[in-house]
Order: C-alpha cells, then structure tokens, then sequence
C-alpha cells in the first residue's frame, strides 16, 4: 500500500490497484470540498431562499405542481415547470392571449364559507396582492390562510426597508407550539407592516409591475376547490378524520379537525413552505 | 411529541408505539453489544471459531449482507447512470439498507479482526499479498460513499433544512450525488468480486478452488453477478415488508415491476455462468486436485440436496420474475425475491462453512461447527442496528419520496 510497508514490489499490479484505489479517494475527497465551496458561495450569494423554494416546489406530489390552467379546464393536463412563476411561460401568455375579456360582474368567491375578493390576486401559498394607487402593492393572508391559522400568538414581520425575495419567507408565526412561515408573493420592498390585528400584513413597493405569476379572476374558484382537496390530504396525513369535500364542508369544520400537534404540518404543507 | 421532526404530508405511528418498537431491538442491541464486548475484551476463545474453522457465523454474515447490500450501489448505477428514473421512489432507502448492510459488515469484521485500536494498521502496513487488502480497502471506501450519500438524506429532514446551511449543503451534495454512485459501482463491483476470488485461490480447500479468468478465479466474477442480481430483490423485498408493517403503499407498483424484472434478468445471466463454472469445476478442476465431486457431498449434514436446494433458490425466482403475468402478480414476486435473498445466502453458507467443513488431506476429518452464544450475539446485534437505523430514518426522513401521492 505504501512505499515504506515491508514486502511492497512495484510490479504493474500494484501501480493500478494503488492507482485505483488512490484515485477514488481523491475523487470523493475533491467532490466533497467542492460541494462545501459551492455551499459556501451560494450562501454568500443569498440563494438559500432560492433553493428552498425550488426544493419545496420539486417535494410537492406532482398533482399539487398542476398548472393554473389545468386548474380551469383550458389545458387536460399540464405540470407546472417553472415553479408557480408564469412570468417567463409562453403557454400562460398565449393562453391569457386566447382568453376572452371577464365579464363584469361577481366582485367575490365565495364558497365553503370562504370569501375571496376578486379586486385581488393570489398566491397559491395562500397569500393575497393588491395593487394600490401609489404603486405600492398590499399583502395579506387569504381567508384559508386566516381561518386556518387562527389569531396567531406572535408574528414576525420583516422591517421597514427589508428587501423581500419572491417565493422566500415573507413573514413568520407562531401559534401555540406550531412555527409558520408565509412564502411572498412579489419582491420588493416593505414600507409598512400591519399584522393579525388588521387586514393586511405588508405594503411592498414591487421591484416588477408584472404580476402575471398570481392567480386571477376565473382562476380562483377552481383553485380554491383544489385547495380545499389539498386541505383534506393533509389533514388525513395529520391524522384527523376524513370529512366529504363539498358544499357542506365550510374550511372552518375542516380546521376545526385538525389535531393541534399537525397544526405546523398541515398549515406547512398549505403554506406550500413543509 | 415528535410530530415536528416526521416529514409532512406522510402518517406515522404515536410515538409511544414506535418507542415500544424501538425499545424491542434496542434491548437485542445491547444484548449483542455485551456479547461483542466479550469477543474484544477476552478474545476469539468466546467463539468456537478455531485454527481451522477460522470463518464463521460472522464471516457467512459479513458476506451475505454485502451481496444483499448491493441493492444500493446497484439501484445508484441504474438511476444516476443509467437513468433508470422510475427507480428514484427507492433510491433513499436503497442507500440506507446498504448502509445499514455494509456498516454491520465492518462492524462484525472489527469484532471478528479484534484489536481495535490497532484497526489503523490493516490501511498503513497493509498486506499487498492479500486479496483481503483489497476487500478492506473497498469496503470502507465504499462505507464513506456511503455515509456521504447518507448525509444529503438526514440533512433533507423537515427541522434540519429550516438552517440555510444544511439546506444548501444538501442540495449541492445532491447535485454531485452521481459521482458518488459512480465511484460507489466501482468500489462495490471490486469488493463483491475480491470476496469471491478470496475463496476461489483456495487452492488448499479444492471445494471452493476455482479455474482463473484473466488473473481472478470464476469467484470473483460470480460474486459480482449474483449481488448484483439479488439486490434489486432485496430491495424490493424490504420496500414490501416496509409497506406491510407500515399499512400503507410507499411506491408504485411499476417500482416493484422495475426490480422484479431487472433481478430476473441478472439472475439468468447468473444461472447461465454458474452453471458453466459448475460443470468445469465438477469436470475439470476437481479431478485435477484429486478429488471426485461425490467426496464433497459425502459428509452429513451437507450432502448433495444442499446443491439442488441451492439451484432450485435461483431457478425457480430467476423463472418467476423473467414471466411478466407471475412478475405483475404480488403472491408471486415477493416469494420469488425472497427466494433469491436465501439463495445468495446459501451461497454464502456454503462457500464459507462447507468448504471448511470437509476434510482435505486423508488424515483429516470432517469439523462441525456451530457458532457459540457471543457469536450468535454478535449476529443479532447487527439485525438490531440495521433495524433501528432504518426505523429512525423511515420515521423522521424521506425514503420513499412517492409516499406522498399515494
């Protein structure tokens, strides 16, 4: 093995099983320092926030990753690629572009005790954006994010000037031994914090005006039903008993179901933040 | 209690039950600790291993868990090289069997050495003579890729990932985990092959004395084919007993199909060249040493049905799972797997304790040997672990990520 040990010839032999066996070690010592030195420069980068979404998007079952536009019947069946962000997608655009103009009429969703306003957008995080006059956009928990959390005991709110990343951690709660964590639904910056105790959380100047990432209009309704399937898998996962999706299942006799211990776990995986 | 730490969006039992469970091996743990204690402190006098009888229960074990092991650098090479992507839903448990498999080989093997402060010596004045160099040197090489492709596992875990370095790490480590599955295909194909060619240079012991291929005996290349083989079933094995205790299904039944058909495959490749090595062996390499086959059999209890128990354990599953309607059918490819894990170990069994068993020299006399207490301990102690060790992980990390959607 080594030159000093007692008994080594150098014959062809032993040149390729040290070779070999020297080889090895060196490829998974230099993988090693190399994925410690990618950590390292992908941390000074910021992109732990990054990563974390792309990680929790590709654990999600591949029936919650369903496209927006699966969830409306306009396409059979379609995976999200781009991890909820349909910015970049050319399907979104020539789907939008295909679509005819809403009609006006219902200003809200309402469904399974739920009241979704339709003067804004949501995140399927359960979080809603609405765009104010002065080009600031407010953030808020949707009725499913409300009910299901409850009042929270304590909540940590990004300061004034804090620089929100889109899909990172928003803000955090806590209730009872439960840690929650809300993904945000833009990035910008925060200019003003609310809390539990008033209808919104945030007030974010965008760092992009394109809001086409967030689900709109027709959207919501089916998404909510979705959402509500969702609910019912997590909280069969939580082990609460299972209870009939439809009109007679409000989202507050569903959260009222939900054993205190899996509180963390259910709102998690609603969250899209496990 | 623990409720925090389990992955969401997946049932797991109360915690006082999976206590209960764990208390259960946990006793048989140290039950096996005080029994390899004894080994370390008074010495092999605790076994009933001898000069002659210088493998054992311990060494039958070490090989038959590393051929059973390979599951995990064999499903590695399918799904990182071979882009086998079906394979993903047991890849994480495959990497935690074969650690648990190759953890207890080294583990028995410290024990069975002894000396273990002196455990360094075999890496620094290593004997280049010895083919056990090169089983040493593969397998706690192969043990570090292993703990390595372990790490990405544990760190996934729903609490841990929360601290942005672990996090990150887990994910860079990911990225580069087909290196590791490369290096690990190389390190296990050389192991799994020195093992075998350990036994077929006995030149002394004609029961297990092999012709050469190139500069290793047929050994070497039948140890390599017929882990390769049995791991997938071991594998599938396992997932099965895994979705049995745990009452739910963990992967799709195109997982089970996937192993199935690929163990059936290896297998038949297997039969083909073991039935070739047979006849040179009984034909050939046996009347050369001076022996007839008959002699081998001749001596109670091993006489020739444990060479037609043998074929019949890798026939009869090779058959089952090369037919796609018995293969599609769960009475049917569970069976036949299990049969393939038994046949791996009967091949194990034999090469190990028959071949020390029989007489070789005409004053020489057939040797019984059963193992004593500590040595059965020991054994158990190696369930134990393995079975704890694949517990926690089932109950606290991701090992089957399709648990989710089904």
């Amino acid at each position: 093995m080594l030159p000093w040990n007692y008994g080594l010839h150098w014959t062809l032999g032993t040149m390729v099983f040290l070779g070999a066996f020297y080889t090895v070690l060196v490829v998974v010592a230099t993988t090693l320092v190399s994925a410690v030195v990618r950590s390292r420069r992908s941390l000074r980068a910021g992109g732990a926030d990054g990563l974390r979404w792309r990680s929790d998007f590709h654990d999600l079952a591949a029936r919650d990753r369903a496209c927006r536009h699966q969830l409306t019947g306009e396409l059979e069946c379609r995976e999200c690629p781009n991890g909820f962000d349909c910015r970049q997608c050319d399907t979104h655009r020539a789907i939008l572009e295909q679509r005819p103009a809403p009609e006006p009429g219902a200003r809200s969703v309402e469904d399974f005790g739920m009241t979704f306003p339709l003067d804004r957008l949501y995140h399927r995080g359960h979080t809603w954006v609405r765009r104010e006059r002065n080009g600031t956009v407010t953030v808020g928990l949707d009725d499913l994010g409300r009910v299901l959390v409850g009042k929270p005991d304590s909540v940590d709110l990004p300061r004034k000037g804090h620089r929100l990343r889109l899909h990172a951690t928003a803000w955090r709660m806590r209730k009872g031994r439960a840690g929650l964590s809300v993904v945000s639904p833009v990035a910008g910056i925060v200019v003003e914090t609310g809390g539990p105790d008033q209808p919104w959380y945030l007030k974010v100047r965008p760092e992009q005006a394109d809001l086409r990432h967030l689900l709109e209009g027709i959207e919501v309704r089916p998404w909510l039903a979705r959402e509500m399937e969702r609910l019912q898998r997590a909280l069969m996962a939580a082990g609460a008993a299972p209870q009939p999706v439809d009109g007679q299942a409000t989202l507050a006799s569903l959260a009222a179901s939900c054993p205190e211990e899996c509180r963390e776990a259910v709102c998690g995986a609603m969250f899209l933040r496990p | 209690m623990d409720r925090r730490f389990i992955p969401t969006g997946v049932a797991r039992c109360s915690t006082s039950r999976f206590l209960m469970w764990l208390a259960l091996w946990a006793a048989l743990l140290a039950f096996g600790l005080y029994s390899a204690g004894l080994c370390l402190v008074e010495g092999l006098n605790q076994t009933h291993m001898n000069n002659r009888f210088a493998f054992g229960l311990w060494i039958f074990l070490d090989l038959t868990v590393i051929a059973l092991g390979a599951g995990a650098f064999f499903t590695g090479f399918l799904l990182y090289i071979l882009k086998r992507k079906e394979l993903r839903g047991v890849i994480n448990s495959a990497v935690v069997i074969g650690l648990m498999c190759y953890g207890g080989a080294m583990a028995v093997l410290g024990v069975d050495v002894g000396q273990p402060l002196r455990a360094w010596f075999t890496f620094w004045y290593p004997n280049v003579h010895s083919m056990l160099t090169e089983v040493t040197f593969c397998i706690s090489c192969y043990l570090t890729v292993l703990l390595i492709e372990y790490l990405p596992i544990v760190l996934k875990n729903r609490k841990l990932r929360q601290v942005p370095h672990f996090l990150v790490f887990e994910h860079e480590l990911h990225n580069l985990v087909y290196v590791f599955a490369g290096v690990g295909t190389f390190l296990s194909f050389f192991h799994q092959g020195s093992l075998g060619g350990l036994y077929g240079v006995l030149r002394g012991r004609p029961f297990a004395f092999r012709e050469e291929l190139g500069i290793w005996p047929t050994t070497f290349f039948l140890f390599i084919l017929s882990a390769a083989a049995v791991g997938p079933s071991f594998i599938l094995l396992t997932t099965w007993l895994v979705q049995k205790l745990a009452r739910k299904p963990l992967v799709r039944p195109a997982v089970f199909e996937s192993l199935g058909r690929i163990s059936g495959l290896l297998l038949a490749a297997y039969v083909l060249l073991k039935t070739v090595d047979t006849i040179v062996w009984l034909r050939r390499t046996t009347p050369r040493s001076g022996f007839l086959p008959a002699q081998y059999y001749a001596w109670k209890p091993f006489g020739i049905w444990l060479l037609f128990v043998e074929i019949a354990l890798f026939l009869v599953p090779m058959a089952i799972l090369l037919i796609p309607k018995l293969r599609a059918r769960t009475a049917w490819l569970v069976p036949a797997a299990a049969m393939a894990c038994c046949g791996v170990a009967l091949n194990r069994f034999v090469l190990t304790i028959q071949t020390l068993a029989l007489p070789t020299l005409s004053f020489d006399r057939f040797v019984y040997y059963l193992p004593s207490w500590q040595e059965t301990g020991t054994f158990l102690a190696v369930v134990a672990a393995g079975v704890l060790v694949y517990s926690i992980s089932f109950r606290y990390f991701v090992l089957f990520p399709e648990e989710r959607e089904l």
